[in-house]
């Protein structure tokens, strides 16, 4: 009995330390500049920077995701001369918000099957529809999401470049547009040898809006009766002042 | 100079909705229309979510709205029991309006009905008021002014309508019906449209109820402002779409622009100034139509919850 219990103690220490080992000894590392994207205000949209290292040779590529959210996709059709919306497709789990960089080109960056598999890339982006239509059909709507997501600036046109400031040590420069979408996101990084995704890192992002403008929001969702009336006392007391300075004229 | 908006989520320039606001306010102290026509539209235009343009558009229509009342309630010029009674029908409608808004959008025919809408109302509004305004400019030409319009309220079928009231303002002796019925349409457009409904409820007083003039802009203006304090409100409370921040703006210029409105308005007289209306609601009216009729450069849109 107290032998069991020995070799299990042995066991589990030694797994311990082995983990131990593993983080100290993982070829890859990184961290952001800052963890947070805080809308004030002046709120124009904001830089986001990733550092990171690299022991020993591979590509890297660092992929931004949003929180999931559904998309309805629709296609307008003619109806007696006038076009309105006719067929709808609801997607689950479209990334509100996407990007991605890499320090290689798109093309031979590594094997489709890792792409794919880590969701590295638009086109590798699986966004499950709620119809069972024809697969080109659906495709075709898929893609115009993703035209429809890059044209207002959710999605990338093109992958960004990573910079190797010396041989181990790289950085990773984003833009988020003004209407980047609130929520907590995920900063994915990988690093790739011979095709395949060897090392993973993972760490968080949180785009919110703070101060007076957070404020306002929470004060609009949670007390919706106060804020119209506070709304429509703004707009009495403006109106009011208004006239009665003209009345001074 | 760019600000985020707090509730719509996103950056707009300042100056743009500054300068919106006071045309549009202008548009209302001249003519008893809210202006919300050319605002909303405007605003989605510039990205806006429709439900967010439509609930702050309200917001903003209470100020200038009032202001205007004010300015016509001191020279006389507005009919409060006639208002009242219109705001009742009102009520009701704005609640309908905001339901419809929401089962609309859900079913995703929000931005296919509210261009259909404006078209049909501007147009019909905007065509009668041209016709009968030409008529009463080419028929003045030869005899003296007078400032005469036919009124429906002589046809038989009104004249049988139950509760008749008597407007000693407005000289009118009516059934409740008429006006409550003005203001239940005048409330459904205000919150589906985001309008003021002034370009509905000015030719109604004056064609279906056959107001003075005088008293139109006033009264309207009036009825706008209850209509409005009570969609703001129901949208805030219940579907969260008004950005006080954006509001503030559009207010800002809005009411700069009412009482410069306010002042213009006593010079123009009545015809002329109906030609003028007339013109800017068809012109409205005939570019909307178009952009249904033409084809979009993308057929697909995509919305994100």
């Amino acid at each position: 009995m107290i032998r069991l219990v020995c070799m299990l103690a042995l066991m589990i220490v030694s797994a311990a330390n082995a983990r131990a080992q593993t983080f100290a000894d993982s070829p890859l590392t990184i961290d952001l500049a800052q963890d947070h994207v805080d809308i004030t205000m002046g709120f124009n949209g904001a830089d986001l920077v990733l550092f990171g290292t690299r022991r020993g040779a591979g590509d890297v590529a660092v992929v931004i995701r949003g929180p999931e959210v559904p998309a309805v996709v629709r296609r307008k059709g003619q109806v007696m001369g006038i076009w309105m919306n006719m067929r709808a497709i609801t997607f689950r789990n479209v990334p509100a918000y996407y990007d991605l960089a890499l320090s290689g080109n798109e093309a031979d960056f590594a094997a489709p099957e890792a792409l794919r598999d880590n969701r590295i890339g638009l086109n590798t982006l699986d966004f499950r529809p709620d119809t069972r239509l024809d697969r080109t059909v659906v495709e075709s709507f898929q893609e115009a999401l993703i035209r429809n997501r890059q044209l207002q600036g959710y999605f990338p046109l093109e992958p960004r470049r990573i910079n190797f400031l010396s041989n181990d040590f790289f950085r990773a420069d984003f833009r988020v547009p003004p209407n980047v979408p609130t929520g907590d996101y995920l900063v994915q990084t990988y690093l790739i040898r011979e095709g395949a995704v060897v090392d993973r890192r993972e760490t968080r992002l949180r785009v919110a809006q703070v101060g007076f403008n957070a404020k306002v929001y929470s004060f609009s969702r949670d007390h919706g009766f106060a804020y119209g009336i506070a709304g429509v006392l703004l707009a009495v007391i403006a109106g009011w002042g208004a006239y009665a300075f003209s009345r001074r004229d | 100079m760019q600000i985020y908006l707090p509730i719509a989520e996103m950056a707009v320039p300042v100056e743009s909705i500054l300068v919106l606001g006071t045309v549009v306010g202008f548009l209302s102290g001249v003519f008893g229309v809210g202006g919300g026509f050319l605002m909303t539209p405007f605003l989605i235009f510039m990205g806006l979510p429709p439900a967010i343009a439509v609930g702050t558009q309200a917001n903003q229509l209470v100020a200038g709205s009032l202001s205007g009342v004010l300015g016509h309630w001191k020279r006389g010029n507005v009919d409060f029991k006639l208002g009242g009674v219109m705001l009742a029908g009102s009520v009701i409608g704005s609640v309908v309006g905001v339901v419809l808004f929401k089962m609309l959008q859900y079913i995703g025919q929000i931005d296919f009905v509210i261009p259909v809408l404006y078209v049909v109302l501007l147009g019909t509004m905007g065509a009668m008021m041209f016709f009968e305004s030409l008529m009463v400019l080419i028929r003045s030409k030869g005899k003296p002014a007078s400032d005469e319009k036919p009124s429906l309220l002589t046809k038989p079928f009104f004249q049988a309508l139950p509760y008749k009231m008597r407007f000693p303002r407005s000289r009118l002796y009516v059934s409740a019906l008429v006006p409550a019925t003005i203001g239940f349409v005048g409330g459904l457009l205000v919150s589906i449209m985001g309008i003021g409904g002034g370009f509905l409820l000015v030719p109604a007083m004056i064609y279906i109820l056959g107001m003075p003039t005088l008293l139109v802009a006033g009264t309207s203006l009036f009825q706008i402002l209850l209509t409005t304090v009570i969609t703001t409100i129901m949208h805030a409370t219940a579907n969260h779409t008004v950005d006080l921040v954006l509001a503030a703006l559009l207010i800002v210029g809005g009411v700069v622009g009412v009482q410069i409105g306010v002042r213009v308005a006593r010079r123009i007289t009545g015809a002329w100034a109906r030609v003028a209306l007339a013109t800017l609601l068809l012109l409205i009216s005939f570019q909307l139509a178009g952009q249904l009729f033409i084809r979009p450069a993308d057929l697909y849109t995509a919305t994100v919850w």
